[in-house]
């Protein structure tokens, strides 16, 4: 009906957006005046609690340092991501395509998410040294899960009809994969790949903590016995930061590279509707 | 083309010999299928008509090659064949259009597979696209197209694929009436055109009777023929025709053995 159309319209994306965005800031901002309030009030000392104008200002002095400190995490966060996506998928892939590579692998997908990461980190320390290594792979082990079995409900997923209608055309096991499944896999790949990335900043902070020299969560673990507060907090002000623009990042992507799926999706949100 | 043609010494572009299916369910065996007879001859038109779970999309699913007869054998071209997959375009009730492709590289997937290059494929898909009312929706999605029109890219990625036999599965069941005789009408040219093989399976007795050289009445499950109409109304067929005394006469009949079997159900 095109009566409905301005919804959808520029008015309508406006007013979706302060809907959408609007009372989440308005939380925060009331959030942080009680803080405020609370910390000038009872004169709360800084390294108990620092307060937001404090952990403010600290962000804007230490910038140099926490950017530095930043750059790395998000080097082990990334690297370590990207071998869970690659790994993720590839592992997705095999399961999805044969019966007997399904029994024999994913047992071993669940349970390498049933041994708890901060008793291997440190064996992982042990074994390769301080450096990248170690962090980037927790961060592997603790993102590849979501993506594997996300992706691998994707891959089944694929409509059995249209499976058949690739066969009456002469399609082959492997046509079938790459023109339909792959495809069909791509929405879930997605909601698996966000999961991912934000496991993947906790897992960079985990890898830290066992052990470095650098890095945000490095930051957060020496500032806290020389009891600059404020700099812990500041350095989780930069890792939320990182997380979420990691993930609005992640959702971008997806707009590029499945466009057919939000129209489709508005578009089945429409008719249920009216 | 007619029966006695048939019955001469060219060979049918399809012929189903004998042919029983039946499927477990729940630890018991459904016979759906009861020694079918039926062929079509090259070029010819026909269609299947019968009540709900008779065992319609089975019979297609079967002379298709997605599945196998339980008993009996499926002849193309004279030869029995037991693989089939990719021999005979089918389409069934749904559309099937891939939402991560545009209407075009929905069309051309058939080709594709048969390992044409992208850009020739994509340049005889465009050369049909004003035929197929679908000029100007190349390039999006196929959730923006109307569901006429997602019927005709189905049928243009049917067409493409260029196999000599059409199985279509009740292809008209989801369009509105006024959008549906325009549609048959156009089917009849392509038809014509094209001069292939059509199977056509529908609900719709007028439509079978407008559409087709001849029309087979299926029983209720287990499904088997139980009449055979040639249906000699003269061609090229116009909307007006389905006025005529021939026309009436020829619905009256199917109709009546279509009905006995609804009631038995
Ligand atoms: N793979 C299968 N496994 C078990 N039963 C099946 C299978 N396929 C079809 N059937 C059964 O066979 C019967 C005939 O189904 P079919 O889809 O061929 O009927 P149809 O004539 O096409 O019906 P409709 O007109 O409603 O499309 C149904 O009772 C159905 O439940
Ligand atoms: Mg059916």
């Amino acid at each position: 009906m095109s009566s409905n159309r301005p919804r959808v319209g520029v008015l309508g994306m406006i007013k979706g957006f302060s809907f959408s965005w609007l009372p989440s800031l308005l939380i925060i901002l009331a959030l942080l005046a009680l803080w405020e309030g609370y910390v000038r009030i009872f004169d709360v000392q800084k390294w108990l609690l620092p307060s937001p104008v404090v952990i403010a200002a600290t962000l804007v002095e230490s910038a140099a340092l926490l950017s530095r400190h930043a750059w790395v995490t998000l080097v082990e966060v990334l690297v370590g991501f990207g071998l869970a996506l690659a790994s993720g998928v590839a592992l997705a892939s095999m399961i999805a395509f044969s019966r007997t590579l399904e029994r024999a692998i994913y047992p071993f997908v669940i349970a390498s998410q049933t041994i708890p990461i901060i008793a291997v980190a440190p064996l992982l320390l042990i074994w390769i040294g301080y450096g990248l290594a170690p962090k980037v792979i927790v961060v592997a082990l603790i993102a590849f899960f979501p993506i594997v079995v996300n992706m691998v409900d994707g891959l089944k997923s694929a409509d059995p009809d249209m499976v058949s209608l690739m066969r009456t055309l002469g399609a082959n096991r492997r046509d079938i994969f790459m023109k339909v499944q792959f495809p069909s896999s791509l929405p879930f790949l997605f909601s698996g790949t966000k999961i991912a990335m934000t496991f993947s900043v906790i897992g960079a902070v985990i890898g830290e903590w066992v052990g470095s020299s650098a890095g945000l969560g490095y930051l957060m673990i020496r500032s806290k016995p020389q009891f600059l507060t404020e700099r812990v907090f500041a350095a989780i002000v930069v890792l939320s930061a990182m997380g979420i623009l990691l993930f609005l990042f992640v959702g971008l992507v997806e707009r590029l590279v499945i466009p057919w799926w939000h129209t489709e999706r508005r578009k089945r949100a429409l008719e249920n509707s009216g | 083309m007619n029966a006695e043609a048939a019955e001469s010494s060219i060979q049918p572009a399809i012929q189903v010999q004998g042919v029983s299916k039946s499927f477990m369910q729940s630890g018991t065996p459904l016979a759906v299928l009861k020694g079918v007879d039926f062929y079509a001859s090259d070029g010819e038109l026909v269609s299947v008509i019968g009540p709900s779970g008779c065992g319609k999309s089975t019979l297609l699913n079967i002379i298709a090659g997605l599945d196998q007869p339980s008993e009996g054998s499926i002849s193309l071209n004279g030869r029995v064949e037991e693989r089939r997959l990719g021999e005979v375009g089918y389409m069934q009730q749904r559309d099937l259009l891939m939402p991560w492709r545009s209407v075009l590289d929905n069309a051309i997937i058939g080709l594709e597979l048969q390992g044409v290059s992208k850009s020739e494929a994509h340049a005889r898909a465009r050369a049909l696209l004003e035929e197929f009312g679908l000029t100007g929706f190349e390039n999006e999605y196929p959730h923006a197209l109307s569901g006429g029109m997602r019927q005709r890219a189905a049928f243009l990625r049917t067409v493409l694929a260029d196999q000599e036999v059409f199985l279509l599965d009740e292809p008209f069941g989801a369009l509105d009436a006024l959008t549906r005789s325009q549609i048959q009408e156009w089917l009849l040219g392509m038809w014509r055109r094209v001069q292939k093989t059509i199977v056509l399976v529908t609900h719709d007795v007028d439509e079978a009777i407008f559409l087709s050289d001849r029309v087979y009445v299926m029983s209720s499950r287990p499904g088997r023929m139980k009449l055979v109409q040639v249906i000699d109304l003269a061609r090229p067929r116009h909307a007006e025709m389905v006025t005529q005394p021939r026309f009436v006469e020829l619905k009256a009949q199917l109709l009546a053995s279509v009905r006995s079997e609804v009631t038995d159900v």
